[in-house]
């Protein structure tokens, strides 16, 4: 049995007319870790929120952990959680009082719930905030309480909607960890992120959604074969001129550096003659965020 | 909700009462205190419960677990008897002291909860549809002020002209203030009401605000 499974999903908001959705085809395996990513406005939101059981779909259908969205809602509630995104945390309340009254809330006995909360303190490094007032935390600790409101929960499915917006780079490490880790527990992961490496180093799975359709899908392994070229070379500064850099391969401008996408070789020709002009330069393999850009928007070249 | 403005409001109003009536409506200002904390601390989660939707996106959280609507709900109106309770524990006493049986307390405290489950239900109905903050807030207050102030709780029910006075008789605040003014000895003979009455009304109009609510308010978006 499949975590989800969306066959043709569509969903238009009436008051706005837009067309969030269109057409989506998707399934999602049990116990793997599984990305949408996209541009903002996407609607990867839309298609989380519609599997979390939040939204109601305009046509198609899906299932989640073997139950009709649309019509067992009751029966998936009870095996999921959620991490909204942009959400809030509740100022007088501490770290530990927010997971452990959510489990209770959510049905778990007392010492089970303290069991749980504990874990996850120590599993988000929460320990020395667990009892301060939300409200005297940064942002990245009160997302990370809000992450652990759901790792908390023993649910079969974990909803994450952008759960690192926002954050520095140890706060957005510190949650992949975690996030492996209930992946190894045998848990399903639904994730939505505009971060295009974070999608590349958690994910079993990635499906590209733009404009509320499916464009890709697959593992980032397999997402990076629909780049042709191979490997990256960018190069900061003006030594080489426009026609010299296109013989090399495709070229993309980001700001004042040259991105120029081609295949191995001719990858370490061009690195080895930018350093003799003294460029600026670094060479890499091509990343998901070629393939991104490739797919759902080019740069000015 | 706030827990100045749901002790200062009702007292402000008894204050004004007691002193443009020389003390003669103390009485009436009590029992209007009584009964327009409770039905703002209902009403005013119309605010709230719009704040934890759209600001702290908890009832996002809520909706995908096994915590259902009316659980919700609950939870939410019990929270709001906590800023309530520092206004209840002076008024109460103030009830018995003016003089209402304290053997009738029952007939009280039933009366103002259905005026709060009734007010916390169509708080909570508003706040499903309200698409940003401000106007939640703002309807609480309109609410607060159709259910707790519009009707003949702060004043007696029996100046009002006939046709206007049966249209009160629709909201639970009405029948609560006559239900504790007869408990009392107090309360005038009106046309089509008798305290038997009274409590069928204030059940009717809480079933029927809970079936609506459950029916209508939005958990799922749509």
């Amino acid at each position: 049995m499949s975590a989800i499974e969306a066959v043709s999903l569509s969903k238009i908001y009436h008051r706005s007319k837009t067309l969030a959705l269109a057409d989506i085809t998707l399934t999602i395996r049990r116990g793997e870790i599984f990305t949408l990513l996209g541009r903002n406005g996407a609607g990867k939101t839309t298609f989380l929120r519609i599997a979390a059981t939040q939204l109601m779909p305009t046509k198609g259908q899906m299932s989640v952990l073997g139950h009709d969205a649309r019509d067992e809602p009751f029966q998936i509630r009870s095996k999921i959680a959620v991490v909204p995104q942009e959400g809030g945390t509740i100022g007088p309340l501490t770290p530990w009082d927010h997971i452990y009254l959510t489990l209770l809330a959510r049905g778990m006995s007392r010492s089970n719930a303290r069991e749980r909360a504990e874990k996850t303190i120590g599993q988000l490094e929460l320990k020395q905030y667990r009892n301060q007032p939300a409200d005297s935390l940064s942002g990245g600790l009160r997302q990370r309480v809000r992450v652990a409101m759901a790792v908390a929960t023993d649910a079969e499915l974990i909803f994450l909607d952008e759960p690192t917006l926002g954050l520095d780079a140890v706060s957005r490490r510190r949650i992949w960890g975690v996030l492996n880790q209930i992946q190894k527990e045998g848990r399903s992961i639904l994730l939505t992120t505009h971060y295009i490496d974070e999608a590349e180093i958690l994910s079993n799975e990635v499906a590209v959604i733009d404009h509320g359709r499916k464009v890709l899908s697959g593992s980032p392994a397999e997402l990076l074969r629909n780049v042709k070229e191979r490997v990256r070379v960018d190069i900061v500064g003006s030594t080489f001129a426009p026609e010299e850099l296109n013989s090399y391969g495709r070229v993309v401008r980001l700001a004042e550096r040259f991105r120029v996408l081609t295949d191995e070789q001719r990858g370490r020709e061009l690195a080895d003659e930018a350093m003799k002009r003294g460029s600026d330069v670094s060479l890499a393999r091509v990343s998901l965020e070629d393939m991104f850009v490739d797919l759902v928007g080019r740069d000015e070249e | 909700m706030s827990l100045v403005w749901l002790f200062a409001t009702p007292f402000s109003l008894l204050f004004i009462i007691t002193v443009t009536t020389g003390g003669r409506s103390f009485v009436l200002g009590v029992i209007g205190s009584l009964l327009l904390v409770l039905s703002t601390v209902g009403t005013g989660i119309a605010g709230d419960a719009t704040w934890y939707r759209l600001e702290t996106k908890l009832q996002d959280f809520f909706v995908a677990s096994p915590v259902s609507q009316i659980g919700y709900l609950l939870g939410i109106a019990f929270a709001g008897l906590f800023f309530a309770s520092p206004a209840l524990v002076v008024l109460l006493p103030l009830l018995v002291y003016v003089g209402f049986p304290i053997l009738a307390l029952p007939i009280a405290l039933l009366s103002l909860a259905g005026v709060w489950l009734f007010s916390s239900a169509i708080g909570y109905l508003v706040s499903t549809f309200t698409s940003n903050l401000r106007n939640g807030w703002q309807s609480g207050l309109l609410l607060s002020v159709i259910v707790g102030i519009l009707p003949p709780v702060f004043y007696p029910a029996e100046i009002l002209p006939h046709n206007i006075l049966l249209v009160t008789y629709a909201i639970p605040t009405t029948n609560a203030a006559l239900l504790i003014r007869d408990a009392m000895g107090t309360a005038p003979t009106l046309p089509y009401w008798s305290p038997l009455i009274g409590w069928f009304l204030i059940a009717v109009s809480l079933a029927i605000a809970l079936a609506v609510t459950s029916r209508v308010a939005r958990w799922r978006q749509h």
